[in-house]
């Protein structure tokens, strides 16, 4: 079609989806107990600071990618106190979320590296990408499914597992109860309160993967602001998917397609306007479509 | 004794005014990117440093966090009686603007941007030139036919980088392809170094094997993606050749530096003139860097082509198209 669609188009909307699907997954387990976070492109820029100080001061990716999710799991007991245990407003909470990160990794940069902008060594290790030897040879799908980071293949082995915890396990039924009738589940003896902390610390850690998957899977440095509204996206993606995996996962890709598609219609000489615009263009259609299939309340 | 305090007191305050007044205090306004960019900012910097180095004379660098510091930063040092005062980049255009009028006495100069106020000098490059230059290196080293520019937002400044390196690429090679792409339409696109990764990656799949970015931070994802696939890239503005060490292929360099310099100095030695100061290839304004970081990536026939089209853009045999005349590239 135009030289446009081919395997490699495919194979960089996978690696480009994968920070938006986990931090997508982050809102949906939070949205599913109950709690609206915008903090996800805050969590994702904290981590992606974490990952590249984890793995250049202590050695290894593997150990930068530990101290994302814990980085991101700390940030996100700002959110979990404060809007779970004090009863604050998760809006407001995640603004100020998203504004510490921004300040915070900038001024580290400069206290720990001693670099403005950005930070990038050839000594700095990074995750490599995996070839998977079957499935490479694959006609058609494996070059696509082929040579990504571990990350990239965790994250669509926890769309899986999100979709099995949320609707398969008494844990995800009890989840799901606190979100919709949190005083109906209270009545039952479930503690509201530990299970929206338990949901919120676990986006954090999602949102942790998310931000080492940016700066040590998809390039090894780390640049400020580096999450580039990324976060943003994931929030709209919870919402277009329903709070549910699979539809998170099918709006994180139509994002990831489009603004693939956007990149190689510039090519073709389409105004980048035009191209840039596209992914939000679409998503409204989308959004339009689901509306409508969708009786009014 | 309380009215021989106060004669003191006016005596002192006359003296250091009148030191003041004497006194050459440059200062630079920086951009947000700040000081340590490895680019722009870093290249005035080391200048001013130079500069104190050679004539003791201390320079105010002024730091900046947000662009709405700009136009207090440039009415304060102005009024604390620093002169000349120089703005590093277009964002500072408006600011300059108003503390020049404000302050007609004080010597303005900005960079990358023309602002038209009569104690304002104006300093900018020809960008198409030094890119055209490049674009030849990156015509001659590609082996599969195919080079790739990778830009920032897309503004008419980045399109005449553009223009100028597929014309470049297009003279060495007529049967060049080249392909571009901008990172985006926001101010976002000169921080998104993961998309310029991406971009670089999607370039190289469809055969770019040297890619040239003039993208800002975006840009280092650019250099990073073509060192981690074995291929090449050019930098931009300050020599990033150092980056990523036998994968940078050049820089196309623009030497703010000794604008800078120029500036402080001319200012100093009462030779300093308002107006538009175009540097291009005849002025030693901008040219591809070469260093000991990529002295064996570029042959010995590919300087002398470089050579010989410098030569013929500073006779004039060549007149590098600039996109911003007419918002058009023929190439």
């Amino acid at each position: 079609m135009f030289g446009i669609v081919d395997t490699l188009l495919f194979h960089s909307t996978v690696s480009a989806v994968t920070p938006i699907l986990l931090a997508a997954l982050a809102g949906l387990l939070c949205e599913r107990a109950g709690i609206f976070t915008i903090a996800q492109e805050g969590l994702m820029l904290a981590s992606a600071f974490a990952a590249v100080a984890g793995s250049w001061f202590l050695g290894g990716a593997e150990v930068g990618v530990a101290v994302a999710v814990l980085a991101g799991v700390a940030m996100a007991g700002i959110l979990a106190g404060g809007g779970v245990w004090l009863g604050g407003d998760t809006i407001v909470l995640g603004i100020g979320i998203n504004l510490l990160a921004d300040g915070l990794s900038t001024f580290l940069l400069r206290q720990l590296f001693d670099q403005q902008g950005v930070f990038n060594d050839p000594a700095l290790e990074g995750l490599n990408p995996i070839r998977l030897p079957g499935i490479e040879r694959l006609p058609g799908i494996g070059p696509v499914l082929s040579d990504h980071s571990w990350i990239d293949y965790l994250s669509w082995l926890l769309v899986a597992l999100a979709t099995l915890f949320l609707f398969r396990t008494p844990w995800g039924l009890r989840l799901r109860g606190v979100g919709e009738q949190p005083d109906a589940a209270a009545t039952l003896g479930v503690s509201v309160r530990r299970y929206r902390t338990l949901a919120v610390l676990a986006s954090g850690a999602l949102c942790g993967l998310a931000g080492a998957q940016l700066s040590l899977g998809s390039v090894t440095l780390f640049a400020e602001g580096m999450s580039a509204g990324r976060g943003w996206i994931a929030v709209v993606a919870v919402m277009l998917g329903r709070a549910h995996p699979l539809g998170v996962l099918g709006a994180s890709l139509l994002f990831g397609l489009t603004d693939a598609i956007g990149l190689r219609l510039q090519g073709l000489g389409l105004p980048n306007q035009l191209t840039d615009a596209a992914p939000y263009v679409i998503t409204l259609i989308a959004l339009i479509l689901a509306v409508r299939r969708r009786p009014v309340a | 004794m309380t009215k021989l305090f106060g004669v003191l007191c006016v005596s002192v305050t006359a003296l250091s005014t009148a030191a003041l007044a004497d006194e050459f205090k440059p200062a630079v306004v920086y951009d947000v990117a700040g000081i340590a960019d490895k680019s722009f900012n870093q290249s005035v910097y080391e200048a001013t440093k130079k500069f104190t180095k050679e004539t003791g004379i201390k320079v105010h660098n002024q730091e900046t966090t947000n662009q709405s510091q700009f136009e207090q930063f440039h009415h304060d040092l102005a009024a604390k009686g620093f002169n000349p005062i120089i703005g590093v980049g277009f964002a500072e255009a408006d600011a300059v603007k108003k503390a020049s009028t404000e302050f007609p006495k004080t010597k303005f100069a900005i960079i990358d941007m023309v602002v038209d106020t009569p104690n304002t000098e104006s300093i900018v490059f020809k960008e198409q030139e030094g890119s055209f230059l490049v674009g030849i290196l990156a015509a001659l080293k590609s082996k599969t036919g195919t080079v790739g520019f990778v830009g920032g937002m897309d503004i008419p400044l980045i399109r005449r980088f553009e223009c100028g390196y597929a014309l470049g690429a297009k003279f060495a090679n007529p049967n060049i392809k080249v392909l571009m792409n901008m990172t985006g339409t926001t101010p976002a696109a000169w921080s998104d170094p993961v998309k310029g990764g991406e971009l670089a990656k999607s370039q190289m799949e469809q055969g770019a094997d040297v890619i040239y970015a003039a993208a800002g931070g975006t840009g280092t994802g650019v250099l990073q993606a073509a060192a981690d696939a074995g291929k090449f890239a050019i930098g931009v503005d300050s020599d990033q050749n150092y980056l990523q060490p036998g994968h940078i292929l050049t820089s196309m360099v623009k030497h703010v530096d000794l604008a800078a310099l120029k500036v402080f100095n001319d200012a100093k030695n009462g030779t300093w003139k308002p107006g538009i100061s175009v540097l291009g290839v005849a002025q030693g304004g901008v040219e591809p860097a070469f260093d000991q970081y990529n002295e064996k990536l570029v042959t010995p026939a590919m300087r002398a082509k470089v050579k010989e089209a410098k030569e013929a853009i500073v006779s004039g045999k060549i007149q590098v198209h600039d996109y911003m005349a007419d918002n058009a590239c023929p190439a």
